[in-house]
């Protein structure tokens, strides 16, 4: 493909940028960590529960923050202007941009799961594979979301100062989303929603889950089997244990059976993807118009 | 798809930013093989016009040509045979001049020896320096040979003489010649006249975003009221100053 060339050249600079190798090694750090929750919730998969806590943390703005320079660096450099002059498409450049900083990005992390699952068959010994591929899929899925949402950062602004804006406005978004969706629901609805006991709404719990982070969650709780909820395996497990009472919104707790069919876990898959073309789909719009430089 | 026809053709192309215009309803023709210099003082809309070519902007107005085709709708093909050495660029730090130059070559799809290029631009001792640590005129020797890549058909050459040292200007020089005597066309904008002189078929002045002459030296001379022996820089001097008096009103 003509773009392999600037997809290479992205993956190079990701992979020789200190942050890939911070962001691996802090999804290690923070991931292991053994607890008796983790122990009762999962038993050796515990080391697949560790890839969801490192990473369900660090990964979102980890990866942003390695791609939200991609194009607006260049632009502040001038060093588009090389880009621009080659014969390639503006999709093409876009193409190559999103693919290059996704494959590093995903190297480094996939780097950070071979770790910690390396760490986990020692201490714990071996694991579910199905539920480790699984959750190896939904972190390359939700790399590529979050370079997506970088790229269309860089894309959409004319000064790396409002990309960082942009990066941080959606980092606490995201971090209070659910504090965001339940206060909205309330102002609509006037049920105040208690997370101890949370009232039997779909669009509420549907709302909890758009999130990439918490879409990550649901995919990944679901092949770990504890149930279906945004939070992590261990706490989605406290809350299913009989005679406990958390504040965490899970499924199973609020509704009687399953809950609706939107809620099934496998549409955070959906969730995911929607993530990766929309914001793609956005930029290409924007960069394919007008001027580039 | 046709290629033939002039290697530049613009046709009342303008470039508006908000209220600004700077390109007014230039016409624009270089013939193949040809060596022009694109002139005119800083903000004249040197600059806006190149990215036009390039479809680096898009044009409020006009329709643009290179090398018989629409810029924008066949930029693969534009560009494949069209060498930039862009104005105000910057370098991707911690790459080497090696890499730069490759990473040209294999988007071109040339094995063009990237060693080669750079000795040609006189960068032959800094090849696998880092391109961070490059002062300005090797930083313009670098632009230079990643626009040589593939042998281009048309070089568009953004203030090639900026930051370069007499070696460098002379360099630059007997590359332009070497690249019109293998068959390519040179387009090149510049403030700096007396390089324009010496090396270009065909000049055009602009303005405030348009032509306040075009032609050969000679005619250029005679155009004002230069005396015999004037340099480009009497008569660029002349024919903008004239617009300033005026008011810049268009031709």
């Amino acid at each position: 493909m003509r773009w392999s060339p600037l997809a290479r050249s992205e993956y190079r600079t990701v992979l020789t940028s200190k942050g890939a190798w911070i962001l691996a090694l802090l999804v290690v750090l923070w991931g292991f960590r053994p607890t008796y929750a983790g122990w009762d919730a999962v038993g050796r998969n515990i080391t697949i529960g560790y890839i969801q806590i490192g990473v369900d943390l660090f990964l979102p703005i980890g990866a942003l923050l390695l791609s939200y320079q991609s194009l607006i660096g260049e632009r502040t450099t001038g060093s588009i202007k090389f880009l621009l002059g080659l014969p390639l498409t503006r999709t093409q450049i876009l193409f190559g941009k999103t693919t290059g900083r996704f494959v590093g990005i995903g190297t480094a992390i996939v780097a950070a799961t071979v770790v910690l699952a390396g760490i986990g068959l020692v201490e714990h010994g071996t694991f579910g594979l199905l539920p480790f591929l699984g959750t190896l899929v939904a972190t390359l899925l939700l790399a590529s979301a979050m370079v997506a949402v970088g790229v269309f950062v860089s894309t959409v602004t004319r000064r790396t100062v409002t990309a960082a804006t942009g990066v941080f406005a959606y980092f606490f978004v995201t971090l209070f989303w659910s504090q965001i969706v339940t206060s909205l629901y309330t102002a609509v609805t006037g049920i105040p929603v208690d997370p101890y006991d949370a009232p039997a709404s779909g669009p509420l719990f549907l709302a909890l889950r758009l999130t990439p982070d918490g879409a990550y969650n649901v995919l990944t709780n679901w092949f770990l089997d504890v149930g279906n909820s945004t939070e992590l395996f261990h706490i989605v497990y406290t809350k299913l244990a009989p005679g406990v009472s958390v504040n965490a919104f899970v499924v199973e707790a609020a509704f009687d059976g399953g809950g609706p069919w939107y809620l099934h876990p496998a549409l955070s898959l959906a969730v995911l993807l929607v993530w990766v073309v929309v914001p793609v789909a956005l930029a290409r719009r924007v960069f394919t118009r007008g001027d580039a430089v | 798809m046709s290629s033939s026809g002039p290697a530049i053709e613009a046709n009342a192309v303008t470039k508006e930013y908000g209220d600004v215009r700077a390109v007014d309803s230039l016409d624009l023709t270089v013939e193949r093989g040809e060596t022009y210099g694109f002139l005119g003082p800083n903000g004249a809309g040197k600059s806006t016009t190149i990215g036009l070519l390039l479809d680096y902007l898009r044009p409020t107005a006009g329709t643009v040509r290179v090398l018989g085709r629409d810029p924008r709708r066949d930029i693969v093909e534009v560009h494949d045979r069209v060498g930039v050495l862009p104005d105000r660029f910057g370098l991707y730090e911690n790459r080497s001049a090696r890499q730069h130059v490759a990473f040209v070559a294999e988007t071109k799809r040339v094995d063009d020896d990237p060693a080669a290029l750079l000795e040609r631009v006189g960068l032959g001792d800094a090849v696998d320096d880092d391109a961070g640590e490059f002062s300005s005129g090797m930083e313009q020797r670098l632009a230079l040979a990643m626009a040589l890549v593939g042998d281009p058909e048309l070089l568009i050459l953004d203030e090639p003489f900026s930051g370069l040292d007499p070696h460098g200007v002379r360099r630059v020089r007997e590359i332009v010649h070497e690249e019109t005597q293998r068959g390519a066309t040179v387009f090149f904008s510049s403030h700096v006249l007396g390089q324009v002189e010496l090396v270009c078929d065909r000049i055009g002045v602009l303005h405030e975003g348009q032509f306040v002459a075009e032609g050969t030296l000679d005619e250029l001379r005679n155009r004002t009221a230069s005396p015999e022996d004037a340099t480009m820089e009497d008569v660029f001097v002349e024919l903008t100053d004239a617009r300033v008096d005026d008011g810049g009103e268009p031709r």
